[in-house]
């Protein structure tokens, strides 16, 4: 059996077990494949209006100039019928005040899987938006993908910040505080005395 | 006969066709607790002496335990033990942050999601067992907080640290630390903060700059006291704990002037909680930092050792806001059990197709947590209502309802301690390989051999599991029957057999909540990681 037919089969697995372990609907998970060639995948199972989905992302971990993979699986709540139509992948940047969006693609299904292949050349946390029209409705759904390590100085040295202006801000205030305090004192000890 | 009723409970368990979950309690084991809770029953509606008991009885100091009590006494007085142990969790707290940020984020892989939640988590709430509100003490977040501000390993800070603001009246309760309670709960079982590194790491982040925040800017521990859910529980829990900072001598503490304990000295901080250990009559603020036991002049303050569960017993006066503390306590707890059961799962992925909802399914997981919060709320307030009508004195409801919380404590912490020791049990294994490599470096997520491996080979064997779950809900049980009588007999000055009738609406509640517990227990449990 080759890697295809095996993602294939793993994916229609991911489709039809809700109750899965690691898998709680719409919360990316990461799993290895039982074929030591598979790299990891990161998933995400949901749903919307009458469609389950499950996309997959190879690799689990994409790094910048990395050719991967997006997979996605739409199928009917009410009987499992793959969705059979044409979805429009983009993608757009999810750092904050960045309203960059571009069209990765337009895919047909092709053995009951939409795959949309990516190359990103930043780092950065991007969203995948899936579309497609079914029964007259449109249905859209994004999907998180991080491209490279995320940032870890950020939430480190905004703490450091934050800190760091409380403490001295509450140094000063205290310092001018019993400085105060203190002149009343001196002040009152004068007058009586 | 027993076949039949065997056959008929195991119809409650839901049967999964697939999918990696924990087994539940087995059918034999839960006819065990529901016949033994049955005699329970019959055995305090037939009791007809009282006891007489007016306090808890200390059994002993450790101070006085033969051969080692004088050394475990001064060991555990010694600010270098403890500051020792502050600075262990603190740099492994720190290690934790580096993990979630810079480690892999394959969950089971990483350091800061399996010692936060598959380890502390769930063990921090079994230690209430056996060290009462111990974990306090030594927590990372006070720890880290505290040098922040203090500028001190262990002595007394400078007045210069601290703004010393009163806490605004408004939230001087545990209404606070009931939201965290609540945020937290969310953020574990909706938003999924369990399975992300990352997000563990920044909420560690975020509690330790809360914690700063509110030592900088109010007098004492406001955060230890008001807001922080986990000190918060552990307090209520502590309630029941066998071992408890306590006077040695009672005439000793009644006849002091100077209340170091309260006001602190020159070298060492006042309590953190505003108690005078001569008073103290429960321990629901105890953080068990030691500072009363460094600072008292006739060193009369030690863990004392005493009876299960006498303080909620016998002396605890909770009030409103801790009242509805525990109220909150047992119905998260219970969702909790709900949201690990499979049937979850379909009940949300139906709710979010009825309502159009999609992506995470976050509204429809806070619609679920709100009914399943209420739910216990609702069924709790009609029976205090109920209870509140028999006893047709002039009291306020709001006393009944306060004064009744307590015999639903020991509910809420047999079946978290019983759920929480799946986690444990089930869920540790690997852990080691964890420690060894905290990063999760060059390391791939679980392969299915792996996850069937762990789920084949728990930390102790199922039936001991199952024997401790059961033994804990019969506890549980038994002691909110005690704490009921004692309580209904004390509030309303009755005799037992005019107080009987008015036990009924409260063991009604009693009776329902463990066996809803159980019927959890029962319930294969989803695979966290």
């Amino acid at each position: 059996m080759n890697i295809k037919k095996l993602l294939i089969v793993f994916g229609l697995f991911v489709v039809t077990s809700n109750s899965f372990a690691h898998h709680v609907l719409g919360r990316p998970s990461y799993s290895l494949g039982e074929d030591s060639n598979t790299p990891p995948s990161m998933q995400i199972e949901t749903q919307i209006g009458a469609y389950y989905l499950t996309y997959m992302a190879f690799p689990a971990f994409p790094k910048p100039g990395e050719s991967g993979r997006v997979n996605l699986y739409a199928s009917r709540i009410d009987n499992g019928a793959p969705f059979n139509g044409e979805v429009v992948f983009k993608v757009r940047d999810d750092s904050w005040f960045s309203s960059k969006e571009e069209v990765l693609g337009t895919r047909k299904i092709d053995d009951g899987v939409y795959r949309q292949g990516f190359v990103f050349k930043e780092a950065g946390d991007y969203i995948i938006t899936a579309e497609f029209e079914s029964d007259g409705e449109p249905y859209t759904i994004d999907f998180p993908l991080r491209i490279g390590e995320p940032a870890p100085v950020g939430p480190i040295g905004l703490t450091i910040l934050v800190l760091a202006v409380l403490l001295v801000v509450v140094n000063i205030t205290q310092r001018k505080r019993l400085g105060r305090l203190k002149a009343t004192q001196h002040h009152s000890e004068k007058t009586t005395g | 006969m027993l076949d039949v009723l065997l056959q008929q409970i195991n119809k409650l368990v839901y049967q999964t066709s697939e999918g990696m979950v924990h087994p539940g309690l087995t059918a034999e084991w839960v006819l065990a607790v529901l016949s033994i809770m049955m005699l329970l029953t019959i055995w305090m509606m037939r009791k007809t002496t009282a006891t007489s008991q007016l306090n808890y009885s200390v059994v002993t100091s450790i101070s006085n335990l033969p051969f080692v009590g004088k050394n475990i006494q001064q060991l555990i007085t010694h600010p270098t033990v403890i500051t020792g142990l502050r600075i262990f969790t603190a740099v492994v707290f720190l290690m934790v942050i580096a993990a979630g940020l810079f480690g892999t984020q394959v969950t089971e892989r990483n350091l800061a999601t399996t010692l936060t939640w598959t380890i502390w988590w769930s063990g921090v709430v079994i230690s209430v067992f056996f060290v009462g509100s111990a974990w306090c003490a030594i927590c990372p977040w006070d720890a880290i907080a505290t040098w922040l501000v203090r500028r001190r390993l262990w002595k007394r800070g400078s007045e210069l640290s601290s703004l010393n603001i009163k806490v605004p009246k408004v939230i001087r309760n545990i209404w606070p630390a009931l939201m965290m309670f609540v945020v937290l709960t969310w953020l574990e079982l909706g938003y999924g903060i369990t399975t992300s590194p990352y997000a563990t790491a920044l909420l560690a982040l975020l509690i330790v700059v809360l914690a700063t925040v509110s030592l900088a800017i109010y007098e004492r521990k406001a955060f230890c006291r008001y807001f922080c859910a986990v000190g918060r529980t552990l307090g209520a829990y502590g309630g029941i704990a066998p071992v408890a900072l306590r006077p040695i001598d009672n005439a000793v503490c009644a006849s002091c002037k100077t209340l170091e304990c309260y006001n602190g000295t020159a070298d060492i901080e006042p309590c953190p909680t505003h108690l005078v250990m001569g008073r103290i009559k429960q321990n629901t603020y105890c953080t068990s930092c030691g500072s009363c036991t460094q600072s008292c002049p006739y060193q009369n303050i030690s863990w004392q050792l005493r009876n299960i569960g006498d303080e909620i017993t016998f002396s605890s006066r909770p009030h409103w806001d801790e009242a509805w503390f525990i109220l909150g306590l047992l119905s998260l707890t219970i969702f909790h059990g709900f949201t690990m059961m499979p049937y979850w799962e379909g009940w949300m992925s139906q709710l979010a197709y009825t309502i159009g909802d999609s992506g995470q399914l976050l509204v429809s997981f806070s619609i679920g947590m709100l009914v399943a919060m209420l739910v216990p709320i609702l069924f709790y307030s009609a029976m205090v209502s109920v209870m509140h009508r028999l006893i047709n004195k002039q009291e306020e409801w709001k006393r009944v309802f306060s004064a009744m919380a307590l015999s639903i404590l020991p509910l809420a912490f047999a079946y978290h301690i019983a759920h929480n020791l799946t986690h444990l049990v089930r869920e540790s294994q690997g852990f080691l390989s964890v420690v060894m490599n905290p990063f999760g470096t060059n390391t791939l997520p679980l392969s299915m051999q792996e996850i069937h491996m762990r789920h084949m080979n728990p930390v102790i064997n199922d039936n001991i599991v199952f024997a401790l779950q059961a033994t804990l809900i019969l506890f549980g049980f038994w002691l909110a029957l005690k704490i009921l009588r004692r309580r209904v007999l004390q509030y309303t000055g009755f005799t037992i057999n005019q107080g009987r009738i008015i036990f009924i609406p409260m063991l009604v509640f009693i009776l329902s909540i463990s066996i809803l517990n159980l019927w959890l227990l029962m319930q294969p449990m989803i695979m966290r990681m």
